[in-house]
């Protein structure tokens, strides 16, 4: 098993899908000088620019050494997700680290094994290279757990089974038949359902695209520009990170496609028919510009071919139908099927375009307050609405005409005794709880809890005062 | 650093903020101007490209006489876009045929730095000239609208007057 200094290294490098100017400016700060920031006394508040800088801000109070620590502390302060210290770090013998690798003994998850009979049983995912959770990235609260526990595991739950069954059906058909939406109460295990679901259409030889944070589309953290012959605001960038992303994970794959009519793309001519899907998707990671042309064509090949099922996983798939943070050149705010990416989404969603076999599901996911649940969407999933309804509730047709056909997965709001028995000793062994693992602590958070997953973690046995 | 019209605009600063440096341009009036030359929220001067610093130069020279704005024609859901090959001079051509006037444009009437001053100062000119009680404040320089004089006339003892800002 790793340590926890080299999985929080693979986190750090790779678990983390930030958006093209946070890429940029983020350097990753060595690992073995981390500090944990609260810890340590700070010179001075640091002011942002447009406040103005004081003298003493400028010439540097007290010489290098607090300036040095006031530009670290001002790095470090830009991270948002946890970075746990490593393992190595923690010398006391309080934190007992010797003992700390051997205890957490799973079984490694494979598609194989996937039936009733592990129903109720914690897997842990694998790690390697090309992982797609890896490439393209977690959903901040799965990432910041998989940070604290020294491997990514998840239980198997019943609706874990029956989505696999639907998309071992969902192999064989057309994916207009299989557009799924996994819906249920905050915390009930969403996200990490879509990505059990990510994780076993990867191992079955699926062709997977991923999009951790659906809401990095919509909020105006990404470049756009008006694209006269679409007649959308394309966004380059995302659209190259999503080619380079798909290329990386499925590489393999992609070489042993061939595009089946020719390929026009912008200023370079046609790229023929026959060639790699694998070069097709090289031609957009050239040029940032062709991106978005570049990605569309990607994905109506693999709409064509039949070689490989295609599975569209999105999380936070609520904020494609919702307004965008971006602006137009008047001022008022985009509708997400006038820009590229979002728009791409709600056609392989809403079935207009389709892949010939494969998937699409979506995750619902209502941690974000400025992106909630538009009433379009609840109403064809039958869920209660979260903005005023009624007849006289504005409803968007445009919106309303990409939400038809969802079906709906619904996760129950609690966990079953023995899942949450299970996810129990996962935590044990991994010693993350300091209270003494009994019969009494189990039952008093999960009856506190109600059986809601993420309050039985996160609220119930992590943030607990009993010893 | 991007020097813009005489201002520097540090370049690890978001854009929508570091265009709050020019004289008369507010967060909101910076907000608009992101909006008009498609920068969006999370941007830094630094990301820029050349085009742009030079369209937002353009335009803050003088706002008044920049080119109207139009209102582009947005795909439908079942719109089928023309071939990657044709000509952007036809697709421009269709989109200007396709596209509508716009009506009143709030940033038509944004003045910057010396022209914002001078309109301040033209202000209180004219308070001054007409004889009014504003006017007469200013000469003094005292508070002009109703505030203590008895404590706390601090900020406006030592800056109002008939010629401010040069």
């Amino acid at each position: 098993m790793l340590p926890l200094s080299s999985c929080c290294r693979h986190a750090t490098r790779s678990l983390l899908a930030f958006s093209d100017s946070n890429a940029a400016c983020v350097g990753l700060p060595a690992l073995n000088t981390q500090v944990r920031n609260y810890a340590k006394a700070r010179p001075g508040v640091v002011k942002p620019s447009s406040h103005g800088f004081s003298k003493a801000q400028k010439k540097g109070k007290g010489g290098e050494l607090e300036d040095t620590d006031q530009a670290a502390a001002t790095k470090r302060k830009r991270y948002t997700a946890f970075l746990p210290m490593p393992v190595a770090q923690l010398t006391h013998p309080l934190f007992e680290t010797d003992q700390r690798n051997s205890q957490l003994q799973l079984q490694s998850f494979h598609p194989e094994i996937l039936t009733e009979a592990v129903i109720s049983q914690a897997l842990a995912f694998p790690q390697n290279d090309k992982d797609p959770s890896r490439i393209f990235g977690l959903p901040r609260n799965l990432l910041v757990e998989y940070r604290i526990l020294s491997k990514p595991c998840s239980v198997i739950r019943g609706v874990t089974i029956d989505v696999i069954n639907r998309l071992d059906l969902a192999s064989q058909e057309g994916s207009t038949n299989h557009r799924l939406v996994i819906a249920g109460s905050p915390g009930c295990g969403k996200s990490v359902l879509l990505l059990q679901a990510l994780q076993y259409c990867y191992m079955r030889d699926w062709i997977v695209l991923y999009f951790p944070r659906a809401i990095s589309l919509v909020n105006s953290t990404t470049s756009y520009a008006y694209d006269p012959r679409t007649q959308t605001y394309a966004q380059p960038v995302f659209a190259y990170q999503t080619l380079q992303r798909l290329l990386t994970v499925n590489g393999p794959r992609l070489e042993q496609l061939r595009t089946q009519a020719g390929v026009e793309v912008e200023r370079r001519g046609t790229v023929p028919a026959g060639a790699s899907l694998a070069d097709l998707v090289k031609v957009g990671t050239k040029e940032q510009v062709l991106a978005p042309t570049v990605l569309t064509a990607v994905l109506s090949e693999l709409g064509k071919q039949t070689a490989f099922p295609v599975l569209l996983a999105i999380d936070d798939f609520q904020a494609i139908y919702c307004k965008t943070k971006y602006r137009d050149p008047h001022y008022s705010r985009i509708q997400p099927y006038h820009l590229s990416m979002p728009r791409l989404l709600l056609e392989y969603a809403s079935g207009l375009k389709q892949f010939a076999r494969g998937a699409v599901v979506g995750a619902l996911s209502g941690t974000d307050t400025t992106f909630k649940l538009p009433l379009e969407l609840a109403e064809v999933l039958s869920l209660p609405p979260t903005s005023p309804s009624g007849p006289y509730a504005k409803r968007v047709p445009e919106l309303q005409s990409y939400a038809k056909g969802l079906s709906r997965v619904s996760v129950p709001d609690a966990l079953a005794v023995s899942e949450a028995t299970e996810l129990f000793d996962v935590w044990t062994r991994d010693r993350a709880i300091p209270a003494a693992p009994n019969d009494e602590l189990f039952l008093a958070k999960y009856s506190e809890s109600g059986g809601n997953a993420r309050d039985f973690i996160w609220k119930g046995l992590l943030s607990t005062l009993t010893l | 650093m991007v020097h813009v019209l005489g201002v520097a605009l540090p370049d690890m600063q978001l854009a929508r903020l570091a265009l709050t440096n020019f004289y008369g341009i507010g967060h909101k009036t910076a907000q608009r101007l992101c909006a008009r030359l498609q920068i969006h929220d999370r941007s830094k001067i630094r990301d820029l490209t050349a085009q742009q610093i030079t369209e937002l130069a353009s335009f803050l020279a003088s706002p008044s006489t920049a080119p109207p704005l139009r209102r582009m024609p947005l795909a439908s859901p079942t719109f089928q876009p023309p071939p990657a090959s044709t000509p952007i001079e036809v697709l421009r051509k269709r989109v200007t045929e396709l596209s509508k006037p716009t009506g009143a444009e709030p940033l038509r009437n944004l003045k910057i730095e010396a022209e914002g001053r001078r309109v301040v100062r033209e202000n209180i000119a004219h308070q001054r000239m007409i004889g009014s009680y504003v006017g007469k404040r200013h000469a003094m320089g005292l508070p002009v609208r109703g505030q203590n004089t008895q404590s706390n006339a601090k900020t406006a003892k030592k800056l109002n007057r008939v010629n401010r800002f040069g």
